[in-house]
């Protein structure tokens, strides 16, 4: 009886443990996507008309970018509501 | 190895003083090279040969050599378009790739051109020579070469420090999941495996070396004007440009002096130096049968170099 209960508090302490990091790993990773973005957007600016690098230099990045500029693409077209997306991580009802 | 970069308005004779130059240091024993980066491409029109990017020898210690800025950015943008088809195949449908091809005539891509071509003589001639002599474009675009270097750097840096943060998120991120990937590609957390961050760093490395040689005490831009006014305004702006790069003016040579110009000359050189105290100016004489060995001037404009 009594392992059972130690066992229930320590499925629950684990529980919360993975919980708390799984929270703060989506909070890191939603850092880090928007950093990746920041990334491209900067070294592409002068296609998107923001301030830009010199154009060389994203023309000796890209080559070494391609499966990053991929994910970029593809986050692009799937980011409906980043809205949502960040209230969500971020627990704001 | 010493560097002198001979800087001035369109016309006020920079490529007759950097022939002068690289041919009396020859003729005193040092091991020159002169450069020309100047479209207009006086340089071998004064030494009667045709450059091109090849050095070729002059004399015993001289060397010659061109850098055809628009070949040079031709080849740039070639370079480009064959790595974006590379990557893009899809460009060519939808004619993209023409876009590319205007490409050449964008802002910044001559003076990147001309950069490279300069880092690239810098970096591999600077064993062989004790100097290396440049004749440069007229003023403005000559500002703008050397302002890229800082340019560049300044971007570089927030790059490698944007860099350096998704790094350390994918790390803690691997630290917690075990792993990190997205949409299925694992996506690298340590700088030495990651090589955007390594082509950063190299980049850095290699503008931080340029910008050093250009602002060292072995580089010497030197500034060439003639006794008129339009001549002392743009020598001023220049002088003004080339102290905010932090870059060393050694020498300034009144050129094309003629006995008539004593007045007007006397006004142009007081008025340099009262922004330029420290400013050393040579007068030389106008020279009416420049035409054949141009390049043989009669006074030695060696001093400021040596």
């Amino acid at each position: 009886m009594s392992l059972q209960i130690f066992k229930t508090i320590k499925d629950f302490i684990s529980g919360m443990d993975y919980v708390h990091r799984e929270k703060a790993a989506s909070i890191t990773l939603w850092e880090e996507k928007e950093l990746e973005n920041i990334f491209t957007i900067l070294l592409m600016g002068s296609f998107s008309g923001i301030p830009a690098p010199p154009a060389f230099i994203a023309a000796e990045l890209f080559p070494l970018l391609t499966s990053e500029l991929k994910i970029f693409n593809e986050r692009a077209e799937n980011s409906f509501d980043t809205l949502a997306e960040m209230t969500g991580i971020l627990s704001i009802d | 190895m010493k560097t002198v970069f001979f800087t001035g308005k369109g016309g006020v004779g920079k490529s007759t003083l950097s022939a002068t130059l690289a041919w009396q240091l020859a003729e005193k024993g040092f091991r020159v090279l002169a450069v020309s980066i100047d479209p207009a491409h006086n340089l071998g029109d004064i030494y009667g040969k045709k450059l091109s990017f090849k050095k070729k020898k002059f004399s015993e210690h001289l060397y010659l050599q061109e850098i055809n800025l628009e070949k040079a950015a031709d080849e740039y943008v070639k370079a480009n378009m064959n790595l974006m088809r590379e990557i893009y195949g899809y460009l060519q449908s939808f004619n993209m790739d023409k876009y590319f091809s205007i490409l050449k005539y964008s802002p910044g891509i001559e003076e990147y051109a001309a950069l490279t071509a300069l880092e690239k003589i810098l970096t591999s001639e600077r064993e062989n020579f004790d100097y290396i002599v440049f004749d440069t474009p007229p003023t403005g675009l000559t500002l703008h070469i050397f302002a890229l270097p800082g340019i560049t750097l300044s971007w570089l840096e927030r790059l490698i420090k944007i860099r350096q943060e998704i790094l350390k998120k994918r790390y803690t991120i691997h630290n917690i999941r075990g792993k990190y990937e997205a949409k299925g590609v694992p996506l690298v957390y340590d700088e030495k495996d990651d090589n955007v961050i390594k082509k950063l760093y190299e980049l850095q490395e290699r503008y931080s070396l340029v910008l050093s040689l250009l602002q060292g005490k072995n580089n010497a831009v030197s500034v060439v004007f003639n006794p008129d006014y339009l001549s002392l305004k743009e020598s001023q702006r220049l002088l003004t440009g080339l102290s905010d790069l932090g870059l060393p003016v050694q020498g300034a040579f009144n050129n094309k002096m003629t006995e008539k110009s004593g007045e007007i000359a006397e006004m142009v050189e007081e008025t340099l130096k009262k922004d330029h105290s420290s400013l050393t100016i040579q007068r030389v004489p106008y020279r009416a049968d420049s035409m054949q060995e141009g390049y043989k001037l009669p006074c030695d404009i060696t001093l400021p170099f040596l």
